[in-house]
């Protein structure tokens, strides 16, 4: 496949022109946390050179809130159209965050179950993926099967070589696209260049630890008292849930009144004692302990069964985000000690 | 500081070993630089992990509530090493019944004060911190290619620059040198009150707006201890649960009040947040107007009656129409 370049001189008129026929959502930082937006004329684009943002690309996708339909006592029920004046385009989102959009429309959009919502969203999406030159000592893809310049989940994989971006088709829709915007070719140089950043990051990140029988080492590992040990220090908060790319547990609410109101689907955290509160007043999750187990559960035991995958892309932002250093990576390598 | 872990570890480790405590709850070493982490230390061989800087910045009092308070074996005393703030949180978990004196042994140790995270990426920029040294009163960062020297009140959370109590004012042991109270700083909202009512509301429309709703600065607070919180409540639900500005600033508010005459400002909701919300000066603010209603500092005295549990006839009573 052909590599092309796009230079950075020239990205902004690039990304305009990707706005006449596309939402473009890029990194933007706003009152110290960076976030994905929509392009604005006012948008800034020096957060590309940063590193990954704060709050994962997921809302693009799945909003924290989303109204599903409202009513009104006077009317008739009215389903929310969902559909989308042009479909999204994602500049600059981390392989890492990529790679989550795949494990997400595994669960939102498979052959037993569909999610109209997500799907109007993602099934047209033009994901642009850039390379990180400069993984953080947080960063893990490397773990879970992913790198610094995975292509995964990508259309179109970028990187960053100084004065312009490779980008390079790897789907259909991006290869059918990247031919249509007038892009020069990358040189011989500008590939070695590419190649250079890319073999330097892999070497940036850490060894990974072996987890491919991490599924098995859980599965031994449910009634272990290891876990109210592992779940001792943690608050329950919702950072790292509300913070990671491939959490995606909600809730459904009704907001409003008898005769007027909306139905809402919000995120939802295994973290929160709420998250399976039962009517009658019982509660099978009642404690941290169980809470932790579900979490680290869901992502590398559950999700290997049902979509065969870890639901984690190695991204590090829960381990950045807990107000207590809980690091998921010590808490793997604990769970691996238990059987070793 | 080498000195007071050295201190702090023989002290812990006699606890263990003389049987005075079979569960001491600390701060060891965290994963990433400028990150502590809390410890519950219950070998004498794990005592060594124990460490006390300007990165253990968990108010600890919070694994002290009810429901999460460790059993022990043998109802022995649970050890914890406290900052001044921890041991002002205590002091209110005394005073609200939810922990009796017997049942801790407080290690207090002096603090200097603690980072703020977010105050280091302002400084810095978006970079990755992977060391840090601190000489005196700076403290030299460094990171893939750049090295800055700060002054380490530069990064400090802005609730330790106003605080008047860097040693608890409860303890059982006391570990190092007390540090010397600067008796000029008290908890200060200039910044913020000099501001018109619509220009504050502004500021704060525009800190709540970055929230969440992950419940880290709740969760992450020694005196939210309530088994049900009131945002929590759902038969019926009282608050609407999307990061909606108007139910988040409502949730906030609320904790305020909530947290009225008990709050030590001791910034860990601030640190706690994972989107950098300032709620310092909603706590500060409020404990302010405690002390000047009446005449109240929370988390000092274990004999005290909380002004919210109480009634005084010379209470001000101006805003009675």
């Amino acid at each position: 496949m052909d590599i092309f370049k796009i230079e950075k001189s020239k990205l902004k008129q690039f990304l305009d022109d990707l706005s006449k026929k596309y939402s473009v959502f890029v990194p933007a930082k706003q009152d110290r946390v960076t976030s994905f937006k929509e392009i604005t004329l006012n948008s800034q684009l020096s957060t590309l050179n940063s590193y990954n943002t704060d709050k994962p690309p997921k809302d693009i996708f799945f909003p924290q809130t989303e109204t599903l339909f409202t009513y009104d006592e006077n009317s008739q029920l009215s389903t929310l159209n969902s559909q989308l004046s042009k479909p999204i385009a994602i500049f600059g989102v981390r392989p890492c965050d990529a790679k989550s959009f795949t494990l997400l429309d595994k669960v939102f959009d498979s052959e037993k179950y569909t999610d109209t919502y997500w799907k109007e969203r993602y099934k047209d999406a033009l994901v642009f993926a850039l390379g990180c030159n400069n993984p953080l000592s947080t960063c893990f893809c490397n773990w879970v099967g992913g790198g610094p310049f995975n292509k995964e989940g990508a259309d179109i994989s970028l990187i960053d070589i100084g004065e312009a971006f490779l980008a390079e088709p790897c789907s259909k829709k991006g290869e059918e696209v990247i031919h249509k915007l007038s892009l020069q070719k990358a040189t011989e140089d500008d590939l070695k260049k590419g190649n250079q950043l890319k073999n330097e990051a892999e070497s940036m990140l850490s060894k990974p630890v072996e987890i491919s029988s991490l599924k098995e080492d859980l599965d031994a590992l449910w009634n272990s008292p290891k876990w109210e040990e592992i779940a001792r220090k943690c608050l329950n908060c919702a950072a790292c849930t509300y913070l990671c790319p491939t959490c995606h547990c909600f809730d459904i609410q009704d907001e409003g009144k008898s005769s007027k109101g909306k139905r809402i689907r919000i995120w939802d955290s295994c973290m929160f004692k709420l998250f399976t509160q039962e009517a009658a007043g019982t509660n099978p999750r009642p404690t941290g302990k169980e809470r932790m187990r579900q979490r680290i559960m869901h992502k590398f035991n559950y999700l290997v069964e049902t979509i065969g995958e870890f639901g984690c892309v190695g991204c590090g932002r829960c381990i950045i985000s807990c107000p207590v250093n809980l690091d998921v990576r010590e808490v793997i390598k604990e769970i691996k000690k238990v059987r070793n | 500081m080498e000195n007071i872990e050295k201190q702090l570890r023989e002290t812990v480790k006699k606890l263990l070993k003389e049987k005075k405590v079979d569960l001491v709850i600390g701060y060891s070493k965290g994963t990433l630089p400028l990150h502590s982490t809390p410890v519950f230390i219950t070998h004498e061989k794990d005592v060594d992990n124990l460490i006390f800087d300007a990165t253990c910045g968990n108010n600890l009092a919070k694994y002290l509530g009810k429901s999460r308070k460790p059993k022990t074996k043998n109802r022995k005393p649970i050890g914890i090493i406290v900052k001044g703030c921890d041991g002002r949180s205590i002091v209110q978990h005394i005073v609200e019944n939810q922990i009796k004196r017997e049942e801790i042994i407080i290690i207090g140790v002096p603090c200097d004060g603690v980072i703020d995270t977010r105050k280091l990426e302002e400084k810095v920029g978006r970079k990755e911190v992977l060391k840090y040294q601190v000489e005196g009163e700076k403290i030299i960062v460094e990171g893939k290619d750049f090295k800055n020297s700060l002054k380490k009140k530069e990064i400090l959370s802005d609730s330790c620059l106003m605080c008047k109590y860097p040693n608890p004012p409860v303890y059982d042991i006391f570990v190092g040198e007390p540090v010397p109270v600067n008796e000029n700083r008290k908890p200060n909202t200039d910044n913020l009150e000099s501001l018109s009512p619509d220009k504050r509301w502004e500021y704060f429309e525009k800190e709540i707006s970055k929230c969440i709703r992950c419940y880290a600065c709740r969760n992450a607070c020694p005196l939210c201890y309530c088994e049900e919180c009131f945002v929590d409540q759902s038969g019926p639900q009282w608050f609407g649960k999307s990061p909606d500005l108007s139910d988040t600033m409502i949730f906030h508010i609320v904790r305020t009040l909530h947290t009225a005459g008990r709050c030590v400002s001791c910034g860990a909701c601030t640190r706690a947040c994972p989107t950098g919300v300032n709620l310092a000066p909603l706590g500060i603010r409020m404990e302010k107007e405690i002390k000047d209603r009446f005449g109240y500092t929370a988390g000092l005295d274990t004999e005290a009656t909380p002004p919210m549990a109480d009634w005084n006839e010379n209470d001000k009573q101006e805003f009675i129409m």
